[in-house]
């Protein structure tokens, strides 16, 4: 599997709109700013949402509202930061193949997303009992706090590829 | 006047003990963006509702209030771990044009948002959008994002 995995990168590393991304001196920043632009956007919405689940922050607002109204603008942040992302990978995927951060990431993203499919299924199903409180019952305090850390992982991570430590 | 201080600031012990650690410095700059994420989503939040595209049933001045410790608290966040990052490398800031284009846009954006920003969310009681605080709006979601992309830039063309 996991050679398997790897094959389709080095595949990908030899394509020649790879190479032409990988060796533009404008276009790799470009592309590098943007994905940040996309995460401020996504993570900063995120984790909006996330403190108020902790009952710390926007607590005059109800949950079901934050989660509504913020919702489109997350998923715009997350569109251009996927996107993005995914354009960065698509660009040098033998330089992303060995670094243990870029495999921390992807980790935390599959858990963060599990988190969310967690939330909804889980706490959020009641939200109508506690739409306006500000204390949240655990499982809305617990989904939120864990969301907060692992999109800081995520964020972290992400930067610290760009260094190739332990390769 | 300005070279002089930057080459200072470079020289000091903190600066270098600084530059020895690369999981240190690293480590800073990873924590700048986490601390860049939360204040952008408090300024986000705001903005968005000026606009009228978020929570248009809750005041400006309501979410406004509420967003304001984590913009306050982010910013100082970032502040911290800002600092040591262009003390660290301050030569290779003071000839980067990214460099003094955030710290324009920086001052540029402080000033709007204590000011007008400000005055427009906090006298915004009621729900309404005019096209007066969509814009306000607008314009500081623009000078921020002036602050955060040649921030980025720095760092790639140095």
């Amino acid at each position: 599997m996991l050679m398997y995995i790897r094959s389709v990168f080095e595949w990908v590393n030899e394509f020649p709109s790879s190479i032409g991304i990988r060796e533009s001196i404008y276009l790799y920043p470009a592309i590098l700013t943007t994905h940040i632009v996309g995460m401020c956007t996504f993570a900063g919405l995120v984790i909006m949402m996330d403190l108020r689940l902790l009952g710390i922050g926007n607590t005059t607002t109800s949950i079901s509202q934050i989660q509504r109204r913020l919702f489109p603008w997350q998923m715009v942040g997350f569109t251009i930061s996927a996107v993005s992302g995914l354009v960065l990978v698509y660009a040098q995927p033998m330089r992303f193949w060995p670094n243990v951060f870029f495999w921390i990431k992807t980790v935390m993203m599959l858990v963060a997303a599990a988190n969310v499919a967690a939330f909804h299924y889980g706490a959020y199903r009641t939200v109508a009992e506690w739409d306006n409180s500000i204390r949240t019952p655990l499982g809305a305090k617990v989904s939120g706090g864990v969301s907060i850390v692992l999109w800081a992982l995520v964020i972290m991570s992400g930067r610290l590829i760009a260094y190739n430590w332990f390769q | 006047m300005m070279l002089s201080f930057f080459k200072w600031m470079g020289e000091l012990e903190f600066s270098k003990a600084l530059g020895a650690s690369v999981w240190q410095f690293a480590l800073i700059q990873a924590l700048h963006l986490v601390c860049l994420a939360v204040f952008a989503g408090a300024i986000l939040i705001v903005d968005l509702r000026l606009m009228g595209r978020a929570l248009t049933d809750r005041p400006v001045a309501q979410v406004a209030r509420e967003a304001q410790p984590w913009m306050i608290g982010g910013f100082l966040a970032l502040v911290v771990t800002g600092v040591p990052q262009m003390m660290q490398n301050a030569l290779r800031e003071y000839y980067s044009i990214f460099f003094w284009i955030k710290m324009v846009f920086l001052l540029l954006a402080l000033i709007y948002t204590f000011t007008l920003r400000r005055k427009v969310t906090l006298a915004g009681e009621a729900n309404a959008v005019i096209f007066q605080t969509k814009m306000v709006g607008l314009v500081s979601i623009l000078l921020w994002a002036m602050v955060a992309i040649p921030a980025r830039l720095i760092g790639l063309f140095s």
